[in-house]
């Protein structure tokens, strides 16, 4: 069975099509990575996958189940981390983590995980949001979401204004996630960090998605190329390096 | 100087930053205090007009509220203009310096953008000395400006040592505010921080003064808002309180330098307040958000309408002789039905009291809105929270706004207005509440436009003034009666003086249910962000 199973799926903002006929799927225990220059439709597809935006055509199931229809039940069995975090100026992040956690009405938190959690990602929870950098924004939402018990790990690139201490972190934390047999869906933008985590590639261009497969397919497709110069052939489509 | 150096080219910027906002408070705060002198001579045509007010203003209510009465055997139109008015536009001045000195130090230094300016080759202090320089011309503009304004308008009483005396004691406490907030910049490390801490110690001047004033003691003095009174305006015209208040903004302007000289760029010298490292219990549900954002909005409302039922209800006991001897406000008051004038001043005061009750019950209704174009919706749908129910907290909490706000409105207004003996609670409550369904249904636009048409929801902002503006001046033209029924608060039948009447209000509370539900379902389908 597939984690999520999205199949021809439409979005049009008026009479922009933003999204023109996407497919993609994972499954259990895979890290699915999810790569496109900006503006090429990934936030979308991900918000659609979240309910947050309806889709003009086009299936998305979580768990076997409709998006849209079942999203608060399918919910509890997600994480997410946006790609640009904003948290309430006037809230701690310690605050907004266990408020995030708590919505996700998924039961008792791990307490040992969650402290452990904030002590490698070194994040003073007792400050003001209003006070921290963009890094340190994006911590608050990646502890939330990694510390909790999800099925399904949305990260919208998690890891742009982390350092590479905090990214080792990260990745330690998806591969244990990934031997729990947990899925997880990774767009990012850094190549290294997809080459070493992915199972699994999904390339959008325009609205469209024009490679996928795992990540030995891609690594044939490539020939002789490094895996950064195939991406780039792709991102720039048509128009050839 | 090195620790000034580019002070020349960081003026310039500090005009290039300023010259919308600063022009807008200018032409604001002066334009307003010539406006509003300039209506004294129709208000008071005749000194027997003058006297029934100044003996209104002799009451402790009114002495509390705005200053000692001074110049009762030589009354003049001036006189009367610069008792009434000189307080509440110095109040404006100052808290016009706060944000002012607050933008251009701690703010900057907050997000960032006073450090990209420290790294050019500026002064350790040269960002400090330009912003109190830049107050100081701020304020000196805008006393010029009042006190030739002044000395244009034809007012019986106006001198020019009396123009000056009232701009320049509006003037040197705005810049004495500029140095305090300059002060509190150095003291604590949040904007929040700065902003608060001088609100709050204008809060403390206005009390201080307030008591002062009714015991007749020093304490008046002491506060700078009751010394920079001391000037008498167009009587006295004394200029001492005014050196006095130069005096004390220096020495806390150099106080602040001093301080700032010394300290980190980013840092205060008060540590910052420790915030929670966890949620309370409360705090982790959809209510507990709702409230944990709203809370602000509902205490600042709660007490600022309180504050304008007991003003208003401050003079009713001397409404009576006041209004008989003013034509323009006869006619404002009169219009409802033939009652006696203190009840259609009750009316007068719930109807607008209730109008801008509607203003906290829209914007919590409304807030969800504002989280979803602050980005930070998608990361609560994202989790096992249903849209409807989120939606649904909001409006729970500015329902219950709408009472708390009739609420405090009316209790402030019969705590002020207790003592005449002219008002019940009872009757009074009732008047008040009747206003209920209105609120409702501007809560319910505001809930249908977020759920429907979240493009349009400033409309609701044009029924609002729509209905303010029927309410102040609907009542100086003969309108037809449709063109006050448009506003849900031309509906509102005005008691004590119109029998009460239900149908209305039904009419108008099951519209509301009608259109929120609307807004509600539409809520739950469509697109966030």
């Amino acid at each position: 069975m597939t984690t999520f199973e999205i199949t021809n799926l439409v979005k049009n903002f008026g009479k922009f099509t933003a999204l023109d006929g996407v497919n993609m799927s994972a499954k259990p225990g895979e890290v699915h990575a999810f790569l496109g220059p900006n503006g090429s439709g990934k936030t979308t597809t991900i918000r659609c996958l979240l309910a947050i935006l309806k889709a003009t055509s086009g299936t998305v199931t979580l768990f076997g189940q409709d998006a849209w229809k079942n999203a608060v039940e399918l919910h509890k069995k997600i994480a997410f981390v946006p790609g640009d975090v904003n948290l309430w100026p006037n809230l701690t992040g310690g605050e907004v983590i266990d408020l995030f956690l708590s919505m996700r009405r998924a039961g008792q938190t791990d307490k040992v995980r969650l402290e452990r959690l904030k002590e490698q990602f070194e994040l003073d929870p007792g400050k003001k949001c209003r006070t921290y950098s963009k890094g340190n924004r994006q911590k608050v939402a990646l502890i939330a979401a990694l510390a909790s018990d999800a099925e399904l790990f949305v990260l919208d690139e998690p890891t742009s204004g982390l350092d590479p201490l905090m990214e080792k972190v990260f990745q330690d934390r998806i591969g244990e996630l990934k031997k729990e047999g947990r899925t997880v869906l990774l767009s990012s933008h850094i190549m290294s960090e997809v080459e070493k985590l992915a199972d699994t590639v999904s390339i959008i261009r325009e609205g469209k998605i024009v490679a996928g497969g795992s990540m030995s397919q891609i690594a044939e497709k490539a020939g002789g190329k490094t895996l950064e110069e195939f991406f780039l052939s792709e991102y720039e489509g048509g128009r050839g390096i | 100087m090195r620790s000034i150096y580019g002070f020349g080219r960081y003026f310039r910027f500090l005009l290039r930053r300023e010259r919308a906002m600063s022009a807008v408070w200018i032409v604001c705060v002066a334009g307003s205090a010539l406006l509003f002198a300039g209506m004294y001579p129709g208000l008071f045509p005749d000194k027997e007009s003058m006297l029934t007010m100044a003996t209104t203003m002799n009451t402790p209510a009114m002495v509390a509220l705005m200053g000692p009465v001074y110049g009762l055997e030589s009354m003049t139109t001036a006189v009367i203009m610069a008792q009434e008015c000189l307080i509440w536009f110095v109040m404006a001045v100052a808290i016009m310096n706060i944000f002012f000195v607050n933008r251009h130090t701690r703010v900057d230094e907050e997000l960032g953008r006073h450090e990209m300016l420290r790294a050019l080759p500026v002064g350790r202090l040269t960002g400090a000395v330009t912003t109190l320089f830049g107050a100081f011309a701020l304020n000196a503009v805008i006393s010029i400006i009042t006190a030739l304004g002044f000395m244009m308008l034809h007012i019986e009483g106006v001198t020019a040592a009396g123009a000056f005396s009232y701009s320049l004691s509006m003037g040197v406490q705005g810049f004495l505010f500029a140095a305090l907030t300059l002060l509190a910049a150095q003291l604590f490390s949040t904007s929040r921080g700065v902003t608060g801490s001088v609100f709050a110690l204008l809060g403390l001047f206005y009390t201080m003064r307030m008591s002062g004033d009714m015991a007749g003691n020093a304490l008046s003095i002491i506060s700078p808002l009751g010394l920079g009174l001391r000037v008498y305006a167009f009587y006295e015209d004394n200029f001492v309180p005014i050196l006095i208040l130069l005096l004390e903004a220096v020495v806390t302007g150099t106080a602040a330098l001093l301080i700032c000289a010394g300290r980190d760029l980013g840092e205060g010298i008060l540590p910052a307040r420790k915030g929670r490292e966890h949620a309370s219990r409360f705090l982790r549900g959809e209510l507990g958000l709702a409230w944990r954002l709203s809370r602000g909005t509902i205490f600042a409302w709660g007490l600022g309408l309180f504050a304008l039922g007991a003003s208003y209800g401050s003079v009713l006991g001397q409404i009576d002789a006041f209004v008989n001897d003013n034509e323009m406000i006869q006619k404002i008051l009169n219009t409802v039905g033939s009652y006696d004038i203190t009840n259609n001043y009750i009316v007068l005061i719930l109807a607008i009291g209730a109008i801008l009750s509607s203003v906290p019950v829209m914007l919590l209704a409304g807030r969800i809105h504002a989280e979803e174009k602050h980005g930070r919706l998608e990361q609560l749908f994202a989790k096992a929270v249903p849209r409807m129910k989120m939606f649904l907290a909001y409006i729970t909490l500015a329902l219950l706004e709408s009472f708390l706000s009739l609420f405090l409105l009316t209790l402030g207004l019969f705590t002020a207005a207790w003592s005449t003996g002219a008002v019940e609670l009872g009757p009074l409550l009732k008047a008040g509440f009747a206003y209920l369904p209105a609120l409702w249904v501007m809560l319910s636009l505001s809930v249908l436009l977020v759920g429907a048409f979240p493009r349009l929801t400033a409309l609701v902002w044009v029924v609002f003034s729509y209905s303010f503006l029927m309410m102040y001046f609907g009542r100086l033209f003969d309108l037809p009666e449709w063109v006050h029924k448009l506003s849900p608060f031309g509906n509102v039948p005005q008691l004590p003086v119109q029998e009460f009447r239900l149908e209305p209000l039904i009419v108008m509370a099951a519209l509301s249910l009608i259109l929120g539900a609307i807004g509600v379902v539409r809520y739950g389908r469509r697109d966030i962000g």
